[in-house]
């Protein structure tokens, strides 16, 4: 469904994406794993063109092309059949959750008010913060403002959704609500990739793991492959560095 | 002792400048502010030739007193437009150049109050808004824009109150404002510490009832930015937390 081939992406002379290659095929729950300063933010900002690549291919429903030359039209369509979970929610601080979830209903797909409301207040339940629809991301603890943002991103119905770190903001306590969020969202088939430092919940939901390594994939296979098989020495001491905290 | 029945004729004498001040105010904002707001995306958006223009217009305006624009404006202009439109140009009300020297003042400082305004929103909600598929002008006028309006009202509010007090200055300008009148009663009755008494109390009362409008409109256009008191609390613990966090609160359901 999407295919991604030799995504590059320097800043300044440094080389940040060294050529990434990404397949996601309809239900795939991806989860992108590596240490700190590997890329995963930079690689799922440059795919979701919240910033523009420098080279590499992209089919992605009707759309064939080079980021580099993707067209408005193009940028376009690709944002609205994608969906964005950002590590700090970036709610609209002036709207309540009901309308930071309307918000794209109204504007980008131009739905009258009442469909609009109908479709927020479905995916509102489905986050599980229906009664909280009239408060303001302020009133809101990091927990339900993540699960808004996770409400305004299905809200849309995206072909796949991409997801920054959607619980490291989150005070510990807290983390427990928005993955089961996710976890419920993958069991009704939602597409969706992920950078997380959840090592356990990456194995539990995830049909497949990348694991990333300065600016490259070191390794990419099955959760069960890349946690108990792992290949790559790289992979093998990553691994027994963050499991060990567990 | 104070002359009490003195001071009750100059203040009916003074309330005939009310307006005379309140339209200096009110006019002068009103015309600064679609400019300055322009002024400030020139800045922001860092358009050619309109970037540099307004950087020297404020360091101009700001960096010269008051006064000193109010003269010169007086003495330009006038004989500016004669050149123009005839004598007749000296007939034309002095409020008028009241509000351009107001006006070109106010510009100066709410152009700056815009620009951090605008800035105070974080990138993250147009980063937001880009990806539910907004356009960047949709963007900019459901989500940035009206969270930069509210966050300018506090500064609005201290232009507003400044330009309620320099205003006493148009009557170096002869027109005929609540300062001026007060002055003039003053002189007449040789009575001025009765007469400027009464024209203290006048601003007062402006300022005043200017603060409560600015204060009520901050309430009710910032009230997405209010913590709802949450009326039950199991113990203590969560009040001082809710207290102390403004951003989380931890009462679930
Ligand atoms: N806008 C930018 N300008 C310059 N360098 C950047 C920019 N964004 C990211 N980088 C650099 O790119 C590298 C990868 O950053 P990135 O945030 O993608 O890593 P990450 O894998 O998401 O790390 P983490 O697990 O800490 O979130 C870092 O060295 C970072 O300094
Ligand atoms: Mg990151």
């Amino acid at each position: 469904m999407l295919k991604i081939r030799g995504l590059k992406k320097s800043y300044a002379e440094n080389e940040i994406l060294k050529g990434i290659d990404l397949d996601v095929k309809k239900g795939d729950v991806i989860t992108i794993i590596g240490p700190s300063g590997a890329g995963k933010t930079t690689l799922l900002r440059n795919i979701t063109t919240l910033e523009s690549a420098d080279s590499g291919k992209i089919e992605f429903e009707n759309i064939q092309g080079d980021y580099s030359a993707l067209t408005r039209q193009e940028t376009k369509k690709l944002r609205q059949s994608i969906g964005f979970v950002f590590q700090n929610y970036n709610l609209f601080n002036n709207k309540t959750a009901l309308q930071n979830v309307m918000e794209g209903l109204l504007t980008a797909k131009r739905m009258p008010k009442q469909e609009a409301r109908t479709e927020a207040l479905k995916a509102l339940e489905r986050v599980g913060l229906l009664e909280y629809k009239d408060q303001y991301p302020v009133q809101l603890s990091g927990g339900q403002q993540q699960r808004v943002g996770i409400a305004r991103a299905i809200a849309l119905k995206p072909k796949v959704i991409f997801f920054d770190e959607p619980t490291s903001a989150l005070d510990p306590e807290l983390v427990g609500e928005v993955l089961q969020v996710m976890r419920s969202l993958a069991h009704e088939g939602t597409t969706m990739v992920i950078v997380t430092h959840q090592m356990r919940f990456a194995q539990e939901i995830s049909n497949k793991i990348v694991f990333m390594v300065a600016g490259r994939v070191v390794e990419s296979g099955t959760a069960q492959a890349v946690f108990e098989n792992p290949r790559a020495e790289r992979t093998r001491q990553f691994l027994a560095e963050t499991l060990v905290q567990y | 002792m104070l002359n009490t029945d003195f001071m009750l004729q100059v203040a009916k004498a003074t309330i005939k400048g009310v307006p005379v001040t309140l339209e200096i105010v009110i006019v002068s904002l009103i015309l600064a502010l679609p400019i300055s707001f322009v002024f400030a995306l020139l800045r922001l958006y860092s358009v050619k030739g309109g970037n540099q223009f307004v950087k020297l217009y404020v360091s101009f305006i700001r960096g010269t007193p008051i006064i000193a624009q109010i003269l010169i404006v007086y003495s330009a202009f006038p004989s500016l437009l004669a050149s123009f439109i005839g004598k007749s140009a000296f007939a034309i009300d002095p409020i008028n150049y009241a509000y351009i020297v107001f006006t070109i003042n106010a510009v100066a400082s709410l152009t700056e109050v815009f620009r951090s305004a605008l800035q105070t929103v974080d990138r993250g909600q147009y980063e937001a808004g880009t990806m539910v598929g907004m356009t960047s002008s949709q963007i900019f006028r459901r989500i940035i824009l009206p969270q930069a309006l509210v966050s300018a009202l506090p500064n609005l509010t201290n232009i507003t109150l400044g330009l309620v007090k320099n205003s006493a200055l148009a009557f170096i300008m002869s027109v005929k404002d609540i300062t001026a009148i007060a002055k003039t009663e003053a002189a007449f009755n040789y009575s001025f510490l009765e007469a400027y008494l009464v024209l203290w109390v006048y601003y007062l009362i402006i300022s005043y009832a200017a603060e409560l409008i600015f204060k009520s409109l901050e309430l009710y256009f910032g009230r997405y930015r209010k913590q709802v008191k949450k009326r039950h609390y199991s113990n203590k613990e969560q009040l001082i937390s809710v207290t102390t966090d403004k951003r989380r609160s931890p009462a679930q359901g």
